[in-house]
């Protein structure tokens, strides 16, 4: 009987499912397959966007590209004549820096007269200053002084303009007026003096 | 549950999760589309082709036109440079300027290329590069300009300014993007062949102003004539030697008259949002390539 159903044919043939697991291999090559495809298509896909085609990644990209309008590219200007000339003390978000400068954000002496504004950046200012409720006993030199009027201008429309300032435009005519009734000074400006102009 | 409902359940997947992605969705993204406005300018584009250039494209499909010739200029990306488009007064100080930004470029070069304005300083550098470089140039007094050009092997063949976009073919039905570029890429052949004899010459024999071209010759759509005795307006300029002999005229059918003004029409290069090209005026296209060339090898 037991010889009988060793010789069983069915029984030899018979597949069975044995131990065998995915190779790790295999599941690491998958992953990485998967990782590369979605790298793939955050830099190919452009979120589905119909305005966005073959060489540029996304819509941010093409924005970019875009020409400005005059009023724009002057305040681009003068946020690249900021970033060089201003920011090291003035901080790039114009919040100031304890010791160094006073903010200029929100600040009466940067949204008030344009003239005002004018003069300190062409001869400098001295001595104790209050800014947002905080006096600050500093000195600055004539930063503005080798700036050209455009550069200038460009960079007061900035400061008057961002980081929720909201005062009008400042052009490069008001500079070099400013510059013709204050010649041959030499002295910085003190808060009280400037605060006279109106 | 048999296995042949398990593969029809399957293949029919396959099926909907393609028509999703290669009908349904482009619909979605361009099946509405409508005219656009040009970048800065806001003209309304495209507009409709005249009559004569619409039943053109009809001619171009049934010649079979795009068998040969695609309509798809591919871009591989920007170039983001600075021109100087007005010298100011003080143009000794602007020499010195330029050489100090960009050093690749000679004295005699310098002054040379602003005797030719515009003259494009820098060419291929980063778009804040190029932003920085402007302030010293205009300090000194000259007035600068950020250009973006569109650079790829097709624009380097002096096919179109820029790549073709779903714009550019809002009017045509069907559109005729081609498959084959066994001629060149017709999409801004208006902008690079606008003279309507040459193109009349070549379509009734193409060796005479391309040698050695494989188009063949589409003379059934002209008419070889008796010369008159007032020489026919409408007959083609023939080279010397080229005609169909003494006392005949070519004189081209409506057949061709229209398809030469279909592909006069095709002249995809206006800036849009989604191609950016800003270059002054008198630096576009192939000139601007040869300006980049001059950058590249000083």
């Amino acid at each position: 009987m037991s010889m009988q159903s060793s010789l069983d044919p069915q029984s030899v043939t018979d597949a069975k499912a044995g131990q065998v697991t995915v190779p790790m291999w295999l599941v690491v090559l998958l992953a990485v397959l998967g990782y590369w495809g979605m790298v793939y298509f955050d830099h190919h896909g452009g979120w589905f966007d119909a305005r966005v085609y073959a060489p540029f990644a996304s819509v941010s990209v093409v924005n970019e590209l875009q020409p400005v309008s005059g009023a724009e590219a002057f305040v681009n200007r003068g946020r690249a004549v900021y970033e060089t000339t201003c920011a090291l003390c003035h901080g790039s978000d114009g919040q100031g820096k304890p010791g160094q400068a006073p903010p200029l954000a929100g600040s009466d002496f940067v949204l008030g007269p344009s003239g005002r504004l004018i003069r300190i950046p062409l001869h400098g200012l001295t001595g104790p200053i209050e800014v947002r409720g905080q006096v600050w006993n500093l000195a600055m030199p004539a930063m503005g002084a080798a700036l050209s009027p455009e550069d200038l201008a460009a960079a007061l429309t900035y400061i008057r303009q961002a980081w929720g300032n909201n005062a009008g435009p400042i052009s490069a005519a008001e500079v070099e007026a400013v510059k013709a009734a204050t010649a041959g000074r030499t002295l910085p400006w003190t808060a009280a003096e400037l605060k006279s102009i109106q | 549950m048999s296995r042949g409902s398990w593969i029809f359940i399957l293949s029919l997947l396959g099926m909907i999760g393609s028509w999703f992605g290669t009908v349904l969705y482009p619909q979605i993204q361009l099946g509405r589309m409508v005219e656009t406005r040009t970048v800065p300018d806001g003209q309304v584009y495209p507009v409709a082709r005249p009559g004569l250039a619409a039943q053109g494209r009809e001619v171009y499909r049934s010649q079979g036109c795009y068998t040969c010739h695609s309509q798809q200029v591919r871009q591989e990306g920007v170039s983001v440079g600075l021109a100087i488009t007005k010298v100011g007064t003080n143009q000794t100080a602007l020499v010195e300027a330029i050489l100090r930004i960009a050093p690749q470029w000679r004295r005699d070069q310098v002054t040379a290329g602003l005797e030719r304005l515009p003259f494009q300083v820098m060419d291929g550098v980063a778009a804040a590069e190029a932003e920085r470089a402007r302030r010293p140039l205009e300090a000194a007094g000259a007035t600068t300009m950020v250009t973006v050009r569109p650079v790829g092997a097709d624009l380097a063949r002096g096919w179109g300014l820029r790549r073709s976009v779903a714009a550019d073919f809002l009017w045509d039905h069907p559109v005729m993007l081609g498959s084959q570029r066994v001629g060149p890429d017709l999409a801004g052949v208006g902008s690079r062949l606008p003279d309507e004899n040459w193109l009349l010459v070549h379509l009734w024999d193409p060796q005479i102003h391309t040698p050695g071209s494989m188009m063949p010759p589409y003379r059934y759509l002209f008419e070889v004539r008796p010369a008159a005795e007032v020489a026919s307006q409408d007959a083609l300029l023939l080279p010397e030697g080229k005609g169909p002999g003494p006392g005949k005229v070519v004189v081209p059918r409506p057949e061709a008259r229209a398809l030469v003004a279909y592909l006069r029409s095709l002249e995809a290069k206006a800036p849009l949002f989604e191609t950016p090209v800003i270059l002054p005026a008198g630096l576009s296209g192939t000139s601007a390539l040869s300006v980049h060339a001059a950058v590249e090898r000083p």
